[in-house]
């Protein structure tokens, strides 16, 4: 009995400290491996810095006054950084690295409303390459992650060597109304993580060292303009949509669809659309006061300032889907993004802007350019931030293009000759382009579609005064036959053969619809990104969109109407033709509707 | 030891979980437990917007007893996107704190309601965050979110415990019990009324309003912890009720709010400026000369200076120059802060007695 209770005090007792041990064997390894995992956090952040860092740029205007931060993003030595920071500086700047070596730098495109703007850097000898910073995917970034800022607070810096500050995530998709006329932030990174000026330009990473954001607000208020707590980065798959554009040398634009949207109930999160703008692009997509807006882009729509941070991702005149309900019907639809900014000066005054007080934002009193290296690689051109880069991807696009084919030898005429396949039926149709001296010693133009059994719309593309059902015809179309003289045009006479703002115009997404004819599930699984050519002819614009792979021309948008719908052309099925590639499938779309499909059967294309 | 094995390698798989995405699901989680409030404000730098902490499932919310609340019209925005009217039940100034709650209309309403809550009870009991322990802050600040987006969270470290010595304005603070005081920027506009954490998520504190302090005239940061307790005499006897008790009784509607006398507008001291006419909705504050033997000669201002800020509040408008002397009273000084010609200077003005007529 006795035995059996000292057996069990006993067996307590062992078991007592038996757990002891153990538990104190837990706590052990637990504060070893927390004080292991905050060593190997550290060593992480450490490792990180040091391999971010050379990419990291203070940006100086020439005569040393003021200046920011950037962030090389490719070994050719581009650099993003905010447009406040250029707009200080001009258009020739100066750039020190981590290495402590100053650089010559050129402006070469500019976002505005996002404040953003991509420089180039100059190497010190040619072909040099330069150290950078991957991109990262800013939609993945999660309130209470880590971040790294980088850059040069308060100028610091005299060898360029970056300040690093540390912090959190303290919210994604963050929309901040703009300051002043531009500058509105929106889907943007809000962070706890210091910065201050000379911070602006810089870069956010995440703790695995990819660019994330590029620093550039706080909120202030009261408080005086230093760190606050409150930062602000504009994210990095914001800028993705518009570096193209940047990269073209462009002055770009943001966008807005066009109408005015309110919250439409207390209880569920729902967006009721208040007015619709008459020139707008959706309006004439069917949108109508008090339908209801579902998701833009493929993200849903449900607050107000949500809808401000879907639409300022992206740039002017960009065509994304919208979903949207009218009475209880759901529909889909592809809609061209307006602009933010007012309209550019007009060569006939009608909407040159009022003069203000003062110069808007980004226009300064001409100042004599410094005398930089990087004086060669800048053109001033009104509308573009550098057109010396325009000009280059122009040239790009253009030489990458003609190994398809070169038709500068083949300037006679041209016959179209094949299948149209209309609504409800399909006919024989030959389309004929011709220039030939007319009576007063002038080349006319003369273009004919006739589709057998139905009729003939001749066209005369460059006859002054020519009506509008002419333009447009033949009926329905949207103007295929004047799309169609300029798409010779442009295959036989260059980008230099449109008279008025040949233009590189960036990067935009492009959706070809299926050639079997049948409706895709949603419309952003056809889109393709496409480098765009931008003309003007006759009066008339248009829009050249190229796989980014081959330089294959996709298709092309006439907007034969100043105010409305262009004619669109989707080209398929490239097939050689004396050995030049062109395409046996044109596709015409104008408005909500598919025109017809041409399938040609046989070119005719004739030297002059 | 083989538990012991898998007790580590979950450890670590924690650990690793979270070095990925460190504060996601904490600021997730405590999200849902805060409200936006709109109400009163958008004047003399005031934000008409805030921060509510939820302490029951059917809509009750303690905040910062402030500005916004002085509204027939207050608001508030869950963590969802729902958007309700509220009421103030209850304010108590010993703890600088209000309770409120979502008008629904009905017990159904609130029952309805179903919200995620902090229990102060159980938070209260914890003991006091340390010096130099790991926090969280959670609100509203900027009024950056709406609807159902997130609010703002932020890190930081307690960097004291101590008694709070703040003034907003010409006024001191009434509020002057122990705080913690943080490293964090928290106590930006419309921030007061959150949530002050540990890095799980646990609430230690309100965040506080936008004072300064008395001695550095620098920005606080500062929450009220849940812990705070106070005196308050009770059929003549003096009893010590704390925070929790607060939100107990008053969800009951049982507490008794101390009556404080509200600090009056001064009479107004005497300085002797003259200003310009004041002609237009915002005439901006120009001296346009000042009275012999004044408390504006003795500073020496001159016609021409133009007053920008009375101790460190901007001011903007004619209207706003007399809105501040309202308050002061004789006896006074004021710091002005005037522009002359290119400079700024900074004036002390020791405010007169309003001179009798002649």
């Amino acid at each position: 009995m006795n035995l059996q209770r000292n057996l069990k005090i006993f067996t307590l007792a062992a078991l007592g400290i038996v757990s002891t041990i153990v538990w104190l064997a837990v706590r052990s390894t637990s504060v070893q491996a927390a004080n292991e995992s905050v060593r190997s956090a550290e060593k992480q952040r450490i490792e990180v810095v040091a391999k971010v860092r050379p990419s990291v740029v203070a940006i100086y205007a020439r005569g040393g006054q003021g200046g920011g931060s950037g962030v090389l993003i490719d070994k050719e030595g581009y650099a993003l950084t905010n447009f406040h920071v250029v707009q200080g500086s001009g258009p020739i700047m100066q750039c020190g690295l981590a290495d402590g070596v100053l650089y010559d730098a050129v402006l070469v495109g500019l976002d505005k409303v996002g404040d953003v703007a991509l420089i180039k850097l100059l190497p010190k000898a040619d072909g040099k390459l330069f150290p950078f910073a991957a991109l990262g995917n800013s939609d993945e970034v999660r309130e209470g992650d880590w971040s790294l800022a980088m850059g040069n607070p308060f100028l610091l810096a005299t060898d360029f060597t970056p300040t690093v500050t540390y912090g959190l995530i303290s919210g994604v998709h963050r929309y901040q109304y703009p300051e002043g006329t531009l500058l509105e932030y929106t889907d943007c990174i809000q962070i706890d993580t210091s910065i201050n000026p000379g911070n602006s330009g810089g870069p956010l990473f995440n703790v695995k060292g990819e660019l994330i954001g590029i620093n550039g607000r706080g909120s202030f208020d009261k408080r005086r303009r230093i760190n606050s707590g409150v930062g602000y980065a504009i994210s990095i798959n914001q800028i993705k949509n518009f570096l193209g554009h940047l990269h073209g040398g462009l002055d770009t634009d943001h966008a807005t669809l066009g109408a005015r949207v309110e919250s439409l109930s207390d209880e569920i999160l729902r967006l009721s659309v208040k007015e619709v703008l008459d020139d707008a692009d959706v309006s004439r997509r069917g949108l109508q006061v008090a339908d209801e807006l579902i998701a833009f882009a493929g993200r849903p729509l449900t607050t107000v300032n949500e809808f401000k941070n879907v639409l300022g991702v992206f740039p002017k005149d960009w065509r994304l889907p919208l979903v949207y309900r009218h009475e209880n019907q759901r529909k889909e639809v592809l809609v061209r993004l307006m602009g933010v900014q007012p309209k550019e000066v007009k060569e006939d005054g009608a909407e040159a802007p009022k003069p203000g007080p003062r110069p808007a934002p980004g226009q300064r009193p001409p100042a004599p350019l410094p005398d930089s290296p990087a004086k060669k690689l800048y053109k001033e051109k009104a509308g573009f931030a550098n057109y010396h880069f325009n000009e280059l991807h122009q040239s790009r696009v253009w030489t990458a293009f003609t190994k398809h084919g070169d038709f500068s030898k083949t300037k006679g005429n041209w016959i179209f000759e094949g299948e149209l396949q209309l609504k409800a039926q399909s006919r024989h149709a030959v389309l004929t382009i011709q220039e030939k001296k007319g009576d007063d010693g002038n080349l006319q133009t003369h273009a004919l579609l006739d589709i057998r059994d139905v009729s003939t719309y001749p066209v005369e593309p460059l006859k002054p005064g020519l009506g509008n059902d002419e333009r447009q015809s033949p009926p329905g179309s949207g103007g295929f036959v004047i799309a169609m003289y300029h798409f010779r045009r442009f295959l036989t006479e260059g980008i230099k053969g449109f008279e008025r703002n040949p233009a590189y115009g960036g990067v935009e997404p492009f959706y070809p619809y299926p050639v079997d004819g049948s409706l895709p599930k949603t419309l952003k699984d056809l889109r393709v990104d496409a480098d765009v050519i931008r003309t003007e002819h006759g009066g008339v614009a248009g829009k050249w969109y190229f796989d980014r792979t081959q330089q294959r021309l996709l298709g092309f948008e006439a907007f034969v109407e100043e105010k409305g719908d262009p004619c669109e052309l989707y080209f398929a099925d490239y097939r050689a033709v004396d050995g030049r590639m062109l395409p046996h499938r044109i596709e015409v779309r104008y408005g909500n509707d598919r025109f017809g499909v041409f399938t040609v059967k046989r070119y005719q294309t004739t030297a002059n | 030891m083989r538990w012991l094995f898998v007790w580590a390698i979950s450890f670590l798989l924690t650990v690793s979980a979270m070095a990925q995405s460190p504060f996601g699901k904490v600021a997730q989680d405590v999200n849902r437990k805060l409200v936006k409030l709109y109400g009163s404000g958008g004047y003399r730098g005031l934000p008409a917007y805030g921060t509510g902490i939820l302490v029951s499932s059917r809509g009750h919310i303690l905040t910062v007893a402030n500005h916004i609340l002085d509204t027939q019209d207050l608001r508030v925005h869950v963590y969802d996107g729902r958007r309700f009217r509220a009421k103030v039940v209850v304010i108590e100034p010993e703890f600088d704190a209000a309770l409120l709650k979502i008008d629904t209309g009905t017990p159904e309403g609130d029952k309805e309601l179903d919200l995620e809550f902090f229990d102060i009870a159980k938070a209260a009991q914890s003991p006091l965050a340390q010096s130099g322990d790991w926090v969280l802050a959670f609100s509203n600040q900027f009024q950056i979110a709406t609807r159902d987006e997130p609010m703002t969270v932020q890190r930081g470290t307690i960097a004291s415990y101590t008694r709070l010595h703040g003034r907003r304005g010409i006024f001191e603070a009434s509020f002057t019990r122990e705080v913690y005081v943080t490293d964090a920027i928290m106590c930006n506009p419309g921030a007061a009324g959150g949530a002050l954490t540990t890095r799980k998520g646990e609430l230690l504190g309100i965040v506080g309003k936008e004072l300064r302090n008395t001695l550095s005239e620098t920005w606080i940061n500062y929450a009220v912890p849940v812990q705070s307790k106070a005196e308050f005499t009770e059929d003549g006897k003096s009893v010590v009720r704390s925070l929790a008790d607060f939100v107990d009784l008053g969800m009951q509607e049982k507490w008794k709010p101390t009556v404080r006398e509200k600090p009056k507008d001064g009479p107004g001291g005497y300085h002797g400026i003259v200003l310009v006419p004041n002609v237009v909705e915002r005439t901006p504050p120009f001296v346009d000369g000042v009275r012999p033997d004044s408390p504006a000669q003795k500073a020496g201002l001159q016609p021409d200076d133009l007053i920008v800020y009375v101790d460190g509040e901007p001011i903007g408008s004619i209207k706003q120059f007399i809105d501040f002397i309202a308050k002061t009273h004789p006896g006074l000084t004021i710091k002005l802060e005037v522009r002359r010609g290119d400079k700024l200077m900074t004036v002390d003005l020791k405010l007169d007695e309003i001179p009798k007529r002649k």
